[in-house]
């Protein structure tokens, strides 16, 4: 039994407003400067180049941590810890970067601990840390939005107190490789992305995982029930997203090649949610689309694209941003959605 | 003396994807009258008070208010113009005092701010004219499911309504609390008002009805007045068919020798239930009889690990085994309807499929899944065993009837293949055709070697079903009987007294 096609259906989706959204920014690029789509190719980096490999690039932290937001917000909670997570990775992963300052005065190419240690230390915190939120929520009963708010305010603490309030650089290049290498001509963050949505999307669809979300998502006392594990569940939906945050949080790092405490990260959480919100993952819980949620992360980082390539006056950046996505939310309402899904229904029923 | 009619409707005809809803309904209600809407579930009772509400848009057809034409866009919009609605869900802030949910949205002020003393008084007015003598002030959810009932219906009538809609407001009310109810309609009915009424107890229908119209399949089959017709009658009216199906219902043969499946000993929770044992035989059905918060739900949660049992030992198959949640249970292939469908039973979001296969995965773990292909086929299956009425599987089971989201709950367990099935009130708040249907398969499952626990408010299934009873009151078990040789009385009397 193969399903039918319909229009209306389609109209329905949020993922088909996000996508209707997103070609509808392009084509405002498009339209005032035609080069925005153009892409070259630079031999003498191996990389290409251009606007759109830009965003998707520049968007690499946000689709990855958004994809663990995603599962969270099935699950009926947010996860607010995500930007600090990212502070923390960069602060070990900097930590590990250390060199004999006898022997060298400079950054350079250089590091005393093995560089397992500079990648593993971070991710294994980070998801520690996520277990830590998971643990309050599914044995605490905490609300999740009140959980992770601990390690919101207390994470930046901890990243300051690693790097005794210090910001270290480095130099070493096998660090450099994550957040501006690149493979087969793309920067590195896109293939890392690619891996990560590949990842958690065959994990929650390839096995019952993404059910069992979504079912605990929408009524944790029935899947309980059921013999549902919903602790579980939780707490590994919780430790992903730590996971996904530390991995972030290299790819920052690795971009500026220090760590920043304070800024790192600063504000990840809420643009995760927004692009899981836009993606057409509802709020209080239940079916997911990680589909729509890396959707809704190009869509918030090509509006930012937008206002740095059109030269807009940087403050009104945030207000410009602020706008767009007010119409993209009201453009996937309810009333808005049901509207052209029953002007598409009556269209099908004429032709029928 | 018949009054007036104040609400006509004509011809009504709605339609949905796929199915007409309602046919050219016909409808009147007078004043002064209590008029009973019947149907089985899905034949159009809920479409049509929808529709009067304004939830749903009539493709066709008038409703007349006191002779004008109305065409209200919602709830709102149908109270103001003296039509309210009740619904079978309480649907008021628990949070609130009493006085607080009947006046919100309509609070009287007194100099720029709210007139507590008006509203507390008024309130307390309301609550005397249905002879509850009640401290208004105190937040609702202190109160019992009939008192918040009580406090939707008094929310409705002061907002001086024409005609008040119950749907079934009775399901989760005892017997004492239902008379209650009868009383403040009656008391409504002659201050003029039209009641319509919609439950699914029988006998509920005689004891206060005026008129009964019945529906089928979107159809009107007609307008009674009470007394024209009789209970066999109107069954059959209701359900198109004859029902000598749920009177010709044989309980099955246990033999005498047959093993013990489930045995518990000594039992208890900790805090509700102090020391319960029961045995269940291979292939019996155990009836636990006894009133609302006499322990049954309590002993069928211990059983399946769904509130812990802090004493005493369980064995299955002579097997002493070890349940902490239901996860174990599960395991250990024990299965369980809760009682309260909406709450512990139906993930109404997602799909029917899902919804079946779920116990099975559950069991398997997430690592193992099911094929979309195979989870499909096992949904396919139950859905044409168990005549659940849907397009397909992938339809969301919140969508469906009370009565088919029972069956998918009952299809989640079966699929999983218990060798124990505890029905916990199954048959609740469903309509006579699917209760037959689910009695049916009870038995047939006792005949294929399963030990069914059968929990249920209504004595004449208990006895029906059961080969032996079990009475509980007051938390504990106070008798054991033989289920084909007691009567009613016998039950009704052990419940009254205590004893055998």
């Amino acid at each position: 039994m193969t399903k039918k096609f319909s229009l209306s259906g389609v109209m329905q989706s949020k993922v088909t407003w996000a996508v209707i959204a997103e070609a509808l920014i392009l084509l405002v690029c498009f339209i005032i400067r035609p080069d925005f789509f153009s892409i070259s190719y630079q031999p003498s980096t191996g990389m290409l180049y251009g606007s759109l490999i830009d965003i998707v690039n520049r968007s690499a932290e946000i689709t990855i941590i958004s994809m663990g937001m995603t599962l969270v917000i099935a699950l009926g909670g947010t996860d607010l810890s995500v930007g600090a997570l990212v502070a923390v990775a960069g602060a070990i992963a900097l930590k590990f970067l250390r060199w004999d300052v006898l022997t060298y005065t400079t950054p350079g190419d250089y590091t005393v601990y093995p560089y397992v240690l500079v990648i593993a230390v971070p991710l294994i915190a980070c998801a520690l840390m996520g277990l830590f939120n998971g643990f309050l929520v599914a044995k605490g009963g905490i609300q999740p939005i009140i959980a992770t708010l601990i390690l919101m305010v207390c994470g930046r603490g901890v990243a300051q107190i690693l790097t005794d309030g210090k910001q270290f650089t480095t130099g070493y290049s096998p660090f450099r490789v994550i957040g501006q290498g690149s493979f087969l001509c793309l920067p590195m963050p896109i293939i890392i992305t690619i891996i990560v949505v590949a990842a958690v999307a065959l994990f929650t669809r390839k096995t019952a995982f993404g059910a069992f979300v979504e079912s605990v998502g929408v009524n944790p006392s029935a899947s309980r029930l059921s013999g549902i594990k919903a602790g579980n569940v939780i707490l590994i939906v919780f430790m992903i997203t730590g996971l996904l945050s530390g991995i972030a949080g290299l790819i920052y790092s690795s971009r500026i090649m220090s760590n920043d405490s304070n800024n790192a990260g600063l504000n990840f959480e809420m643009d995760a949610i927004l692009a899981v919100v836009i993606g057409g993952t509802n709020m209080a819980g239940g079916r997911f689309s990680l589909a729509g949620t890396v959707i809704g992360s190009l869509i918030i980082r090509t509006i930012v694209t937008f206002v740095y390539y059109f030269g807009i006056v940087a403050e009104a950046t945030m207000a410009f941003k602020a706008l767009i996505i007010a119409v993209v939310i009201v453009l996937q309402s309810e009333p808005v959605r049901k509207y052209f899904a029953k002007r598409a229904a009556m269209k099908e029923g004429a032709r029928a | 003396m018949p009054g007036k009619n104040i609400l006509e409707m004509r011809g009504i005809t709605i339609q949905f994807p796929g199915v007409k809803a309602l046919d050219g309904v016909d409808f009147t209600l007078r004043e002064g009258e209590i008029h009973s809407l019947l149907g089985e579930n899905g034949a159009g009772k809920s479409t049509l008070i929808k529709c009067i509400t304004g939830v749903n848009k009539k493709d066709s057809g008038t409703i007349l208010l006191d002779g004008h034409e109305i065409n209200p866009s919602g709830p709102n919009e149908a109270m103001s113009l003296g039509i309210s609605t009740v619904f079978q869900e309480v649907n008021l802030c628990p949070n609130l005092s009493v006085a607080e949910n009947i006046f919100v949205g309509r609070q009287p002020m007194k100099h720029g701010g709210i007139d507590w003393n008006e509203i507390n008084k008024r309130a307390e007015e309301l609550m005397n004219r249905f002879h509850l003598d009640i401290d208004v002030t105190r937040p609702l959810s202190y109160y019992s499911t009939a008192i918040q009932q009580m406090t939707s219906i008094a929310r409705a009538v002061d907002v001086q309504a024409k005609v008040l809609i119950l749907d079934e407001p009775t399901s989760s009310l005892d017997e004492n609390e239902v008379q209650l109810l009868f009383s403040v309609m009656r008391e409504l009915k002659a201050s003029g008002m039209g009641i319509i009424f919609i439950t699914h107890f029988l006998d509920q229908i005689y004891a206060v009805s005026d008129r009964m119209t019945i529906l089928r399949n979107g159809h009107l089959i007609g307008t009674y007045n009470i007394d024209e017709l009789g209970k066999v009658e109107l069954v059959t009216k209701m359900v198109g068919k004859d029902m000598d199906v749920i009177f010709s219902l044989k309980r099955a043969e246990v033999s005498p020798d047959a093993p013990v499946m489930l045995k518990a000993e000594h039992i208890g929770d900790g805090s509700k239930i102090d020391d319960i044992s029961l045995t269940v035989k291979r292939g019996e059905l155990v009836g636990f009889a006894g009133l609302l918060g006499s322990g049954r739900t309590e002993t069928a949660e211990m059983l399946f690990g769904a509130v812990k049992t802090v004493k005493g030992d369980i064995y299955l198959d002579g097997e002493k085994i070890e349940i902490k949640q239901p996860f174990d249970a599960i395991k250990s292939q024990l299965a369980f309807c809760p009682e309260d469908r909406k709450r512990d039973g139906i993930i109404g979001d997602l799909s029917i499929r899902e919804n079946i296969m779920l116990a099975v995965q559950s069991r398997k773990g997430f690592m193992k899944p099911m094929t979309r292909q195979e989870q499909t086929e096992l949904a396919d299956k139950y859905i044409a065993l168990l005549g659940i009425a849907t397009p397909d599987c992938e339809k969301k089971a919140g969508e469906l009837s009370g009565g088919n989201q029972q069956k998918v709950i009952l299809a989640r367990w079966i699929a999983a293949s218990p060798k124990v099935l505890i029905l916990d009130e199954p048959t609740r708040g469903i309509d006579i055709g699917a209760k037959a249907e689910i009695q049916r398969l009870m038995l047939e499952m006792c005949r294929d070697g399963v030990s069914v626990i059968f929990i249920s408010s209504e004595l004449d299934e208990i006895i029906r079903c059961s080969n032996r009873v079990i009475i509980m009151r007051d938390r504990e078990k106070v008798a054991e009987v033989d289920g084909a040789s007691c009567t009613q009385q016998d039950i009704l009397r052990i419940i009254a007294e205590g004893a055998a």
